[in-house]
């Protein structure tokens, strides 16, 4: 079965065509009609009726109209349908072998001057060959082939082409002066790396001078004005002490002056708040006179009594006697 | 050169503006010695300063951020090379602060192969040069510290040496992050080493952090100053001169002066002012040591027993003071050294 792929388009816009190989199919060499008939979609394109045969040079050149003329078309129909009409005209009218006799049987039969046997059975013959074993043979020779053509030879001689020296002076001029150039500017970068790092060293050391100044004064000015702090407390510890010391010796004076005649008008005051007593004179007062006042109150006490006692008697009897008075009025 | 087809080391370079940008482009390649030819490349091309600035411009950086992480330890040696190549210009400086490299740089401190940490000290060496490398470098300053007291064990001279200067430079800055990680101590050790190079940077590094009232206090109280006396006596001009440096600074304060008046080193200042019949470049080199021995010879001449010794020795600051003497800056030192020698209280009006 003959597969062909699609024309397609490349992606360059040509046309291209493909189509599978196809094994071809075997047939014996004298053609039988073949058993099945196998739907092929391909034909011989000797009996293609699409292709155009014998001479084109009086051909009639189809119309390539989409529609073609309808008069046309029915004149064609009608050309068509009387060449077939004509044609069955002439087969009917056509002599044919009449049919055999009653018995008989029409029969094929060469008229040739020379008969030929035709049979089925094609003749066949095997025919064997079989190549020599190899032999040994000498090496072919070398296939030198005839010499032909004419010789020609050619040579540079020297200073033909160029001068070497001259030529060379200025590539080498080039080369080394660029080499030499580039290792200058880099010799040059290095001395002014040097030159920085000089000047920079310089510079720190400067600078370490100049801030070892800056520090030892800051240190001096600290160190000074620490002392002339200590020195003003000092000093002012000392005007302290001095005031301390005068208040002292006022206050001793006073005090001193106060106490002078302390000593005399405490002795007074003692006396006077009876601090020094006479010791009998102390005694009879504290435990003598008590006991006499008491004693005396208690005497006192029991005349009060006494009296008491007598005047309610005589109250009594007063009363006693007036009742009496009255009882008897 | 890089490049050339007979190099099989090097990747080769394409022409004028395409060679960084393609060189770029072959690091992200995943084989391993595809990446290192175009690094060695690449280092070859970035001593230019044009392809500095390309490759800043062209945003490339991030890209070393990722390499800085590879496994392969040659990979990461290589690519702090070329940052390092990239700090040799203000440009490349710029934008690595900008671009924080930092913490990738600080990672890759602790690694494990040592051309590597080189390459990462050399690289912050570089950085401190301007002063914006050195503020932000202020942070990792703790961890320099660290570094220097591990690396004693690995003895790398030159890391050593490079981890000392990056530190003198940030201490330039601020001395007080140095000063708190016992910065002194760290570098009263490294004094007494035996190679020229640490001690000229320690005694550098121990000058920077003088500078600053703490950092005075502790070079007194951490018994600096008889290793620094010793030092003065050093064959390196450069150690002598910065030794003079720390013992000026620490004269300042009164502790300094009298551990110094005990320690006697009035004399070697004096015995180092002094040098006559020197040549002429001997003269240029000697200038700061110079000048930092006349410095603390005044630190020194404000305390009495300073003053009462060097009193005797007037005569010859006097000569460095005339005007015999070429150097504008040794006179003025000497003129100042000598008026504060012979100061006296009623000398001056104010007190």
């Amino acid at each position: 079965m003959a597969f062909v792929s699609p024309t397609k388009r490349d992606q360059n816009g040509s046309y291209t065509f493909s189509s599978r190989p196809r094994p071809v199919e075997d047939r014996s060499k004298y053609r039988e009609p073949p058993s099945e008939q196998t739907q092929s979609n391909y034909g011989n394109i000797m009996y293609d009726r699409r292709v155009v045969r014998g001479n084109t040079y009086a051909q009639q050149i189809i119309p390539t109209t989409a529609l073609p003329d309808p008069v046309e078309v029915q004149r064609q129909q009608e050309t068509r349908r009387r060449t077939v009409a004509a044609k069955r005209a002439r087969e009917q009218c056509r002599t044919r072998t009449p049919e055999a006799l009653q018995g008989r049987k029409h029969i094929d039969v060469q008229t040739d001057l020379y008969l030929e046997e035709l049979s089925d059975v094609i003749v066949a013959s095997d025919i064997e060959c079989q190549t020599d074993a190899f032999l040994d043979k000498p090496d072919t020779p070398l296939f030198i082939p005839a010499k032909s053509g004419k010789d020609v030879e050619t040579q540079i001689e020297e200073g033909e082409l160029f001068d070497f020296d001259t030529e060379v002076q200025a590539l080498l001029e080039v080369l080394v002066g660029k080499t030499v150039e580039q290792s200058l500017e880099e010799v040059m970068e290095e001395e002014e790396l040097a030159g920085l790092r000089a000047q920079q060293r310089a510079f720190r050391e400067l600078r370490n001078n100049e801030l070892e100044e800056v520090l030892r004064l800051k240190e001096q000015e600290r160190r000074r004005s620490k002392e002339k702090e200590r020195r003003v407390a000092q000093q002012k510890e000392v005007l302290r002490k001095e005031r301390e010391v005068a208040e002292k010796i006022a206050a001793r004076a006073y005090t001193q002056q106060y106490l002078a005649d302390l000593l005399p008008a405490v002795f007074t005051s003692l006396r006077s708040h009876g601090y020094f007593y006479d010791p009998v004179e102390k005694d009879i007062e504290t435990n003598f006179f008590p006991w006499l006042m008491a004693e005396v109150n208690n005497s006192l006490e029991k005349r009060y009594t006494a009296r008491a006692l007598l005047d309610t008697i005589i109250d009594d009897v007063a009363h006693k006697r007036q009742e009496a008075f009255k009882d008897t009025q | 050169m890089a490049g050339s087809p007979y190099d099989p080391s090097r990747a080769p370079v394409a022409y004028g503006r395409r060679a960084v940008p393609q060189l770029f482009s072959e690091l992200q390649q995943q084989e391993a010695p595809r990446r290192m030819r175009a690094l060695a490349s690449l280092c070859d091309l970035l001593r230019d300063p044009e392809r500095i600035s390309c490759t800043v411009s062209g945003g490339f950086l991030e890209q070393l951020k990722v390499l800085l992480k590879d496994e392969d330890s040659i990979v990461r040696a290589k690519t702090c090379e070329l940052i390092h190549l990239l700090t040799a210009h203000r440009i490349g400086r710029q934008a690595l602060l900008s671009s924080s490299f930092l913490p990738h740089l600080s990672e890759l401190m602790d690694d494990s192969s040592s051309s590597c940490r080189r390459n990462v000290q050399r690289v912050l060496n570089r950085l401190t040069l301007m002063p914006a490398g050195a503020e932000a470098l202020l942070t990792l300053v703790p961890k320099l510290m660290l570094k220097l007291r591990e690396e004693e064990e690995e003895e790398e001279e030159d890391v050593q040496v490079l981890l000392l200067s990056t530190l003198s430079s940030c201490s330039c800055l601020d001395p007080l992050p140095a000063l708190a990680s016992d910065g002194v101590s760290l570098l009263l050790h490294k004094l007494s080493d035996s190679s020229t190079d640490i001690r000229r940077e320690a005694t550098a590094a121990l000058m920077v952090l003088s500078v600053c009232e703490d950092g005075m206090r502790q070079v007194c109280e951490e018994e600096v100053l008889p290793v620094l006396v010793d030092l003065l006596r050093d064959e390196d001009v450069e150690v002598q001169a910065n030794a003079a440096g720390v013992i000026m600074y620490a004269a300042i304060i009164n502790e300094g002066k009298r551990q110094c008046l005990e320690l006697d080193v009035i004399p070697i200042l004096l015995s180092l002012v002094s040098q006559d019949g020197e040549e002429e470049k001997d003269k240029e080199r000697k200038k700061a040591l110079v000048m930092y021995s006349l410095r603390a010879l005044t630190a020194l001449a404000e305390a009495p027993q300073g003053r009462c010794l060097l009193l005797e020795q007037l005569p010859l600051l006097g000569r460095r003071s005339e005007a015999a003497e070429e150097d504008q800056d040794i006179r003025r030192n000497a003129q100042n050294a000598v008026r504060v020698i012979t100061w006296t209280p009623c000398n001056t009006g104010d007190l």
